[in-house]
């Protein structure tokens, strides 16, 4: 069992070195998400700097200018999304594969006991495809999922190939509607 | 002339390099400034990371079990980073865009590596 846990910790995190260095190699080192990565995030901190200053209710001039500002960097943001969506779509689909690879050599197999009772609806992914009624036992996609959640975004940090909390803050993305001014 | 001039600024840049801190310097020295405030969140989000890894192992040890363990470990984890940014280093949360954002800073990766070092010495040891 120490065995199998291992080894999912391993393929969790071999896998995610593996995403980032094909996300690197198609999307991060190109000139054009070079570039418009830099934009949004000098746009973000210039708009969070602006809201922090503080800005006059009565002051219709500074409030347009910081809606317009808000649609520039939601509409460069959508870009950015858009010059990583293909090579996305490309690496998870690999990966979805090389996922239910790994889930038919783990098909039914205890890989940890859960120090817990998951809630019922998480049962469903803690004991997938596992005999029995023990909801401790813990099956691979489940403790997969909590591996990539932690590992994956500590590489990325580490990495430094996470988005700036400034863009984060400043949403935006490929699902946000374009908004027109008043 | 300029040659020499340019050198010389180049050898004081190097030394002011060298007597800055380095960022977990700073994070133990309760007078640091925090001027960026991404670096101090930084901080607190790699400090998160350690605190779940840390927790984990000991509650697996132990071992702790069930919801008790869950709660306790958000418990400790929230009041780890208050006593941090409260009273170590006493900063102004409002800067951080309040007390929320602070405490939120990579608490999710900060459960979820809790999570697997948990079940993973917890199943090696007890099971």
């Amino acid at each position: 069992m120490l065995e199998d846990s291992l080894l999912i910790v391993f393929i969790s995190i071999f896998t995610a070195f593996l995403g980032e260095g094909l996300t690197w190699l198609l999307v991060y080192r190109t000139e054009g998400y070079k570039k418009l990565k830099s934009q949004v995030e000098k746009q973000s901190k210039k708009l969070e700097k602006q809201k922090e200053s503080g800005t006059d209710p009565n002051d219709k001039n500074q409030k347009k200018k910081i809606e317009r500002q808000e649609e520039r960097l939601k509409a460069d943001n959508r870009e950015l999304s858009m010059t990583k969506m293909k090579s996305m779509f490309a690496i998870g689909f690999a990966f979805t594969s090389l996922l239910s690879m790994f889930n038919s050599i783990f098909d039914g197999r205890v890989v940890a006991t859960l120090p817990f009772v998951p809630i019922s609806w998480i049962q469903g992914l803690s004991h997938r495809n596992l005999m029995g009624e023990d909801y401790t036992d813990c099956s691979f996609i489940f403790l997969y999922i909590l591996c990539t959640m932690s590992i994956r975004q500590n590489i990325q940090k580490l990495l430094g190939f996470s988005p700036s909390r400034a863009t984060n803050a400043q949403g935006g993305g490929l699902f946000q509607p374009p908004q027109f001014s008043k | 002339m300029s040659t020499t001039s340019k050198r010389r600024q180049g050898d004081a840049n190097a030394k002011n390099e060298e007597l800055k801190p380095s960022l977990w310097q700073k994070a133990f020295n309760s007078e640091s400034q925090w001027d960026d405030k991404d670096e101090f969140l930084d901080v607190i989000y790699w400090m998160r990371q350690l605190t779940g890894l840390a927790l984990g192992l000991i509650w697996g040890l132990v071992p702790l079990k069930g919801l008790l363990g869950l709660i306790l470990f958000v418990a400790i984890n929230v009041a780890i980073v208050y006593y941090f940014f409260n009273s170590f280093h006493s900063v102004d949360e409002e800067q951080f865009g309040g007390v929320s954002e602070i405490l939120k800073e990579g608490l999710m990766t900060s459960f979820a590596t809790f999570l697997v070092s948990w079940i993973i010495i917890f199943s090696a040891l007890h099971s």
